[in-house]
């Protein structure tokens, strides 16, 4: 399910600018298919302003996401790898990045929870950072799932 | 516990911002004192617009409301929001308070003022709780956090109440020597180097009623109209400055310009602009070059009002316009309004290039604030130790929207007790304030924890900052395969 929602929305950078930098090329895909409106990125954003980076939710992966508030039109997931780690508030270094766009707080659980059975496996996390093509991190995410 | 040594290892860890980022922070701290408090200043102007003697339906009764607000309740929340910037819930408390010593002690509203005094208490508090931290015997905690701030608050009142009369004063007798003398050269433009900045400081009425309109009515005796009565009143500047805001302001209040302006232009409640140039204080720059450019357009075409406007809206102005000098005022208007405009845009966009690096150290600042509370809830979770023995049902992650990242926390958490075989526990998620009330424990990651905090001070609250293998969720887990 997630390496289904996933396919075409990954990216590899070797380095962002800054933190929303990161948010932004990771957003990308989603926003240039249509799952998302420039508000929604800028939502996400302004959502570590406000509550500061929760959204780091295992050192070294971030989930953008925000509340929807007309910003989201279709669930969807994306996918930023960085060669450099870029810094969080609170120095906090992250490579990869999971871009979470929800229409409503029920649809897209089954994404999460798959999600969820990626992060736990440090292997699968391995592989992520090792990974170097779309193919590959498709294939580390059907791992888990 | 573990929960209250892992929250203050990261109270430990957070290093401290450069000097560059502090001064960066301190720009964004000021916006952040101000913005939260915007609506306040739309209600007030909305109510004062209205209901004032001058108003669009006069109202005696509701404008009994207009005093108190802006003397009381608007320098109030600032101080409030200041304090609690930088000491947390106790740092509002004692900004309040000392808040309340300057306001009453002076005539005019507090605002700078209770900006200043805000995050002192909030500072005072937070280094007394410092110093005495670890040194208070076990049971007196509550004794000692409450007088604390009652003898230093106490103090903090008495001192703000003495100092501030005396310094209005010596402000008032400044601005009222040197707008003597500015009028005494005859160059009425220079007159807005002083204008701008008393506005916003709430020293205009001194000037206006002082100076301009005994001045205006001795000229309008004369020769029917004057332009004195325009020097301090222009709705264009705080027009532009507004546009400016609405066009390339940051988010909030970017989003809250458009309603700022039409209080202000229409209603000529010129307050409703002071909030943004106190978060922006560079802004002051456009507010003075637009207040030249109208006085001097003013006195290009001869144009003067044939009263004082108040409030100083569009609709009075024109009202009070005498036949012939409909070009002259509203050229002066428009003139302020685009000179304002222009020198604001480009102040707020230079501000935007180093958005990134400001933001960034607030938020820095900020969640350090937030660290510290963060340490305080620990504790208080620690003192509800005796819930450890409770019997869990129910386990609530909460964030801010309740999609995302509790979500993901509560889908780990569940297969965790399914791997460890342990069965009728409800594990959910939600958004913050949406917790139930029958949830036994609830989890918010460390960031979030003041929000908990407020909703549900009376639960247990675990704090996490890894939403998959964060070592506070561990005793939890041992608890409820144990019981």
């Amino acid at each position: 399910m997630l390496a289904e929602h996933l396919e075409g929305n990954i990216r590899f950078l070797q380095s962002v600018d800054s933190w929303e930098d990161g948010i932004q090329e990771a957003a990308a895909p989603l926003l240039k298919n249509g799952s998302i409106t420039s508000a929604y990125v800028d939502d996400m954003i302004q959502n570590v302003h406000t509550n500061g980076p929760y959204i780091v939710i295992v050192p070294g992966i971030a989930m953008p996401h925000a509340k929807n508030e007309g910003g989201v039109n279709s669930t969807g997931v994306s996918y930023l790898q960085l060669e450099q780690p870029v810094v969080f508030p609170q120095n906090k270094e992250v490579k990869t990045f999971f871009v979470l766009a929800a229409e409503d707080s029920d649809g897209h659980l089954d994404l999460i929870s798959d999600l969820s059975s990626v992060l736990m496996e440090d292997e699968i996390q391995d592989k992520l950072e090792a990974s170097t093509s779309e193919q590959e991190v498709l294939d580390a995410i059907k791992m888990a799932e | 516990m573990a929960n209250s040594a892992q929250a203050t290892d990261n109270v430990v860890e957070m290093q401290q911002p450069s000097t560059r980022a502090k001064v960066q922070a301190f720009g964004g701290f000021l916006t952040n004192m101000v913005l939260p408090n915007i609506g306040a200043f739309i209600a007030w102007g909305l109510l004062t617009a209205l209901f004032i003697p001058s108003g669009w339906i006069p109202n005696e009764e509701l404008a009994q409301i207009v005093g108190p607000a802006i003397n009381y309740l608007l320098p109030l929340l600032l101080a409030i929001t200041g304090g609690r910037m930088v000491g947390g819930q106790r740092g509002a408390v004692m900004g309040a308070i000392g808040a309340i010593g300057l306001i009453v002690g002076s005539d005019i509203p507090m605002f700078l003022g209770a900006m200043v005094i805000g995050p002192a208490g909030g500072w005072v508090i937070k280094k007394f709780d410092k110093l005495i931290e670890n040194r208070i015997p076990a049971g007196f905690e509550m004794i000692v956090n409450n007088f604390s701030i009652g003898i230093l608050g106490f103090i903090l009142m008495i001192l703000s109440f003495y100092f501030i009369g005396p310094t209005i004063e010596a402000a008032n007798n400044l601005v009222t020597a040197a707008i003597e003398a500015l009028v005494a050269t005859g160059l009425l433009p220079l007159l807005s180097l002083i204008n701008e900045p008393a506005k916003v400081l709430f020293l205009n009425n001194v000037i206006d009623q002082g100076i301009y309109y005994p001045l205006g009515m001795q000229a309008t005796a004369e020769a029917g109209k004057s332009i004195y009565f325009t020097v301090a009143s222009n709705p264009g500047p705080g027009l532009g400055l507004l546009v400016a805001f609405t066009f390339f302001g940051k988010k909030t209040a970017r989003r809250t310009a458009p309603g700022a302006m039409i209080i202000h232009f229409v209603g000529g409640i010129h307050e409703l602009y002071f909030p943004y140039v106190l978060m922006k204080p560079l802004t002051i720059i456009g507010m003075i070059l637009g207040g030249m450019s109208g006085i001097a357009v003013f006195s290009l075409f001869d144009a003067g009002l044939v009263a004082g406007p108040s409030p100083g809206s569009i609709i009075a102005y024109l009202g009070l316009t005498p036949k012939g000098s409909f070009v002259g005022i509203i050229a002066g208007v428009l003139a302020g309004a685009i000179v304002t405009f222009l020198v604001t845009s480009v102040i707020l966009k230079m501000d935007k290039s180093s958005e990134e690096t400001d933001e960034l150290a607030s938020s820095v600042e900020k969640t350090k604030s937030m660290k510290q509370e963060g340490k305080q809830v620990s504790k208080s979770t620690s003192n509800t130790k005796q819930a450890a023995s409770k019997k869990i049902d129910t386990v609530s992650f909460a964030c801010d929207a309740g999609a995302g990242s509790s979500a993901l926390g509560a889908t780990t958490f569940r297969k965790k007790l399914k791997k460890r075989g342990i069965e009728d526990i409800e594990v959910k998620h939600y958004r913050i304030e949406d917790v139930p009330d029958h949830s036994d424990v609830v989890v918010v990651h460390a960031d979030l924890v003041d929000r908990a905090k407020m909703s549900h001070n009376d639960k247990e609250i675990i704090t996490i900052e890894n939403y998959i293998n964060d070592p506070n969720l561990d005793p939890l887990l041992d608890r409820l395969e144990n019981q």
